[in-house]
């Protein structure tokens, strides 16, 4: 029986054996193309950010209906929001006199500037929104019984994070809308008993919404809650994987 | 279901069941790509669309009617119309969160984890608690706006005169009873407490006066509803079998939560017009704060 001779190579293979198998590439991905289980699983465990997951997971956790990508989508809306947030600050300056004409300028003249304001601020929006619904399928789930009830505590940490995020952009405008929405909703934590007056004198830096107020806002919504949230995030990420990763029936 | 349990088992991750599992890539990765893509298109196209608003410049001397706080804290916002600022604006959400942080606490028993609505009466434990949150909400709303009074006589004739007239809303109670004047200052507490006076400024060492019409309706009623109502749903639907664990009890808790959350959000962002009169929808309109727009 007459064996037959591998088919020579190609001038394409040739040209894909030039670039994806030589020294550079093989330094930068150490795995092959992942089209075998083996190099598919080397991708996720080598890869920084892949390596967020685990390597296989049980197949009820594919299932869309189970999850609806909920917690995975706020946390991608949380780098969306990172990313055109970036982008603002090169435009934006906290001041009084600055902030609103900024934002105007934003929006009529820096190219593509409307779009990415509208972007940050729909996907604050849809956050909010995601977080809230993350929530609510973690629950129906029974996904915060044990051993996860931890990872629950920090959601309702990062629930809140989450809303603070929202609220402290909520201030940067400057216009009507932003300046008398955090009037009001410091009023409502100036009524807290005992500490109420004193939170409120330290979260706007006065009596009143002014320039102080604007310059806190700003500094908790680009650096500090964003900081706290993502140490929180890391947390709430690695006890999922610690945990066995999803909850699944017993 | 055999439930009797020597020891409660120690919180550990599951045994994996290799056989059960499938490679993240591709079947994870492709999903969570598709759902990322999906998201950053549809919001491209949002974004193309919609723009994000942009008002006039601040002005601290230029009051919008309505002002209102961003739309997820509309809710608090609502509550703060119906009872005592310090309660509606702090103590209800940061109770309401620690409770909230305290659920897997309370409901230890791992069993019905991973799947949706796993208990037996879930469903219904769900769906009649969020008909109830709603309707209930609304009624109280109603009620506390005046308006069921307003539709009673309006609509049947209906109307109780003036010795009915404390039952109008909640702060009718407080105007329409004949208070003795010693029950609108009670001293009560030699000491600077601050709790309880709005102003924050208790003096020192001053005598605290307790409004007890004012305390009736601003406190002890909407703290009786925060903590009754649900108590009461939970209660009902276990006498009638419903609710048969923790868990049952928290899906009525939980769900009431999220639908009267809904309705509040709702009512303070679709329904509050101008001074925070009650409206519909289409009726809603903002003055900007100049002086001869509000109406009246």
């Amino acid at each position: 029986m007459a064996v037959e001779a591998p088919p020579k190579p190609t001038l394409a293979d040739k040209i894909y054996d030039r670039l994806f198998h030589n020294y550079v590439w093989k330094s930068i991905f150490r795995t092959g193309y992942p089209n075998t289980p083996r190099n598919q699983m080397l991708i996720v465990a080598t890869n920084v950010f892949l390596h967020l997951h685990p390597t296989r997971i049980h197949r009820t956790h594919v299932k869309i209906t189970h999850t609806y990508c909920l917690g995975g989508l706020s946390f991608f809306m949380f780098l969306g929001l990172t990313v055109t947030g970036i982008l603002l600050m090169f435009y934006y300056v906290p001041s009084v006199e600055r902030a609103y004409l900024d934002i105007q300028n934003i929006t009529t003249t820096v190219q593509f500037g409307q779009l990415m304001r509208n972007m940050h601020r729909w996907m604050a929006h849809a956050m909010v929104i995601l977080v809230f619904l993350h929530m609510m399928r973690v629950f129906y789930t029974g996904a915060y019984k044990p051993p996860r009830e931890f990872n629950w505590v920090v959601g309702v940490i990062l629930l809140v994070l989450t809303f603070l995020l929202s609220f402290t952009g909520y201030l940067l405008p400057w216009d009507q809308l932003a300046f008398w929405a955090i009037t009001v909703g410091s009023e409502i934590a100036g009524s807290a008993p005992v500490l109420g007056p004193k939170t409120r004198f330290w979260m706007l830096g006065g009596f009143e919404v002014g320039p102080n107020a604007l310059i806190r806002f700003y500094t908790l919504h680009v650096i500090g809650l964003p900081l706290l949230a993502a140490i929180f995030m890391a947390v709430h990420f690695w006890r999922i994987r610690r945990d066995g990763g999803l909850a699944r029936p017993l | 279901m055999a439930t009797a349990v020597v020891a409660r088992p120690v919180a550990r991750p599951q045994p994996r069941a290799r056989d059960e599992e499938v490679l993240v890539w591709p079947d994870l990765i492709f999903i969570e790509f598709i759902s990322a893509l999906v998201f950053t298109v549809g919001l491209l196209i949002l974004s193309t669309f919609m723009n994000a608003p942009l008002l006039d410049q601040a002005n601290p001397d230029v009051t919008p009617n309505p002002s209102k706080a961003p739309w997820y804290l509309l809710n608090l916002q609502e509550l703060l119309l119906h009872m005592n600022a310090a309660m509606a604006g702090i103590i209800v959400p940061t109770v309401w969160l620690i409770l909230l942080a305290a659920f897997p606490y309370f409901d230890r028993d791992n069993e019905g984890q991973g799947a949706w609505f796993a208990t037996e009466n879930a469903w219904r434990i769900t769906i009649v608690s969020g008909i109830v949150a709603f309707v209930g909400t609304w009624l109280l709303i109603l009620w506390d706006t005046g308006k069921i009074a307003y539709f009673l006589n309006a609509w049947f004739g209906l109307s109780g005169g003036d010795t009915l007239r404390f039952l109008e809303n909640v702060r009718s109670m407080q105007s329409q009873l004949p208070w003795p004047d010693w029950s609108r200052s009670i001293t009560y507490l030699p000491f600077e407490l601050r709790i309880l006076d709005g102003t924050g400024r208790g003096g020192p060492t001053s005598f605290q006066n307790l409004d007890f019409p004012g305390w009736l309706v601003e406190q002890a009623i909407p703290i009786t509803a925060l903590v009754g109502l649900p108590s009461l749903l939970i209660y009902t639907l276990w006498r009638i079998g419903w609710v048969v664990s923790r868990r049952d009890a928290l899906l009525a808790l939980f769900t009431g939560f999220v639908v009267v959350f809904g309705v509040l959000t709702l009512v303070g962002t679709a329904f509050r017009g101008q001074g925070q009169e009650l409206v519909l929808p289409w009726q809603l309109k903002v003055s900007e704060g100049i002086p001869g727009q509000e109406a009246h």
